[in-house]
């Protein structure tokens, strides 16, 4: 890994901890915690993007001290994983097509979460997904299904609008900077 | 309160490696255990472990402040909402199953949460980088856990900026869920350009520090490791090993 690996990977790490301020200023219901992941596959591949990812949930168990949800980790390796073939094929080029590539990621996403959250955590993991779950969960849905609804409604959301930004971000980026990443031009 | 705390307890004096291998122990004992008076045990030896390390009252504190929330929302979801039968404690009728599950679950978070709370609290950062760079660590590694920890109040701030920035430009936050979601690019979007547009600066600022040539480092004050404590270590991944062992050993009779 070469040092602007490592620097682009710290901006992806950065960019995952901090968007989150951004979003409750804004009272969004999301949360936008791979947008970096995702800005990481995108820039640079797959290895930078699951180094980014994993850094970014341990650093977020170190800042918050929540180290109990750890195993999510492996939601953002799938996340890196996707992200970097959605790039490769070209996805995040028009809105057109990263929105799909969004739909695609939340269901990658909430196959990995639902069933860390079910298994691990017994459906309870803290903040929306949770008052989602507990919601359907009030209404009869039995423990399983309530946990794996809450799972897909939030990440299908959440991921959507995460590559949107990406999208969005890719398509602002100046001539000369986007020049310098060389992955962007594959 | 999480980070550290200065001490002299044997935590504070113990090799980071150590600390580390017993809060890692007791987050995976967590999930080898199944009965609701082994996780308890498990909460009272992370208590114990934050007791020797002298942080027991912050470390406690901030383990329950954390847990609290996810204390609240296992017993409506499973210790309300839960299966039969029920068993009526006054007016209330709980799940009796739902309710073992809860103890389990809150005692698993609990556990792992003053585990690692009390490594925060007792291994000093300086000592942690100094021991991995000890162990020929590979730069890059260090360098993501400690200079991303340097970087995010930095970026904490500049998107503060922003934010006020944007405002006095007249950008409102507040409005429909449709109107909120279209500021959140002009939010996004300069803080994270503008992080990018300084990577190649901080390429060149790292190189010329060294940073990129691949040789090994020579930490100036490693911290000391003796036999014991490596013992310690082989003995706390053998007692996680014999718990797993003993998980599948007993869901298999």
């Amino acid at each position: 890994m070469t040092l602007r690996d490592l620097v682009l990977i710290r901006l992806g790490v950065a960019v995952n901890l901090v968007i989150g301020q951004i979003v409750s200023a804004l009272l969004l219901p999301v949360y936008l915690d791979a947008v970096g992941t995702i800005l990481v596959a995108a820039l640079v591949g797959p290895r930078a993007a699951i180094a980014a990812g994993l850094v970014a949930q341990v650093l977020n168990a170190v800042i918050s001290g929540n180290f109990a949800w750890l195993p999510f980790g492996l939601v953002q390796v799938a996340i890196a994983l996707y992200a970097t073939a959605a790039a490769r094929l070209g996805l995040f080029r028009r809105f057109a097509t990263a929105v799909p590539a969004g739909l695609g990621m939340g269901f990658v996403a909430a196959s990995c979460s639902a069933p860390i959250s079910y298994f691990v955590f017994g459906g309870v993991t803290g903040g929306g997904v949770t008052l989602v779950t507990t919601v359907l969960r009030a209404l009869g849905a039995p423990l399983g299904v309530a946990v794996a609804a809450a799972s897909y409604a939030t990440d299908l959301l959440d991921k959507t609008i995460a590559c949107a930004l990406v999208c969005l971000l890719l398509r602002s980026l100046p001539r000369t900077l986007a020049a310098r990443f060389p992955a962007l031009a594959r | 309160m999480i980070g550290y705390v200065a001490g002299r307890s044997p935590l504070h004096r113990a090799h980071p490696y150590t600390t580390l291998s017993v809060a890692a122990a007791i987050l995976f004992g967590a999930f080898a255990m199944a009965q609701p008076l082994a996780v308890w045990l498990l909460v009272l030896a992370a208590a114990a472990v934050a007791a020797v390390g002298g942080v027991l009252r912050s470390s406690a504190r901030t383990a329950l402040l954390l847990s609290l929330p996810i204390w609240v929302l296992l017993f409506v979801l499973h210790g309300l909402l839960g299966a039969t039968p029920r068993v009526w404690v006054g007016p209330v009728s709980l799940s009796a199953p739902g309710i073992a599950r809860a103890l389990i679950l809150g005692g698993r978070v609990t556990a792992i949460v003053l585990g690692f709370v009390t490594a925060l609290g007792t291994i000093e950062p300086h000592r942690l980088v100094e021991a991995m760079t000890a162990r020929g660590v590979p730069f890059g590694r260090t360098f993501l856990l400690a200079s991303t920890l340097t970087v995010l109040p930095r970026m904490r701030e500049r998107a503060a900026q922003i934010l006020e920035a944007q405002q006095c430009r007249g950008l409102r936050l507040g409005g429909s869920p449709v109107a909120r979601l279209r500021a959140l690019g002009p939010l996004a979007l300069p803080l994270i350009l503008g992080a990018l547009a300084e990577v190649d600066e901080q390429v060149l600022a790292l190189d010329a520090r060294g940073a990129g040539s691949g040789a090994r480092r020579t930490p100036l004050d490693p911290p000391s490791d003796t036999a014991w404590q490596r013992a310690v270590r082989w003995a706390l991944l053998a007692l996680v090993l014999a718990a797993y062992a003993w998980k599948f050993w007993s869901m298999r009779a």
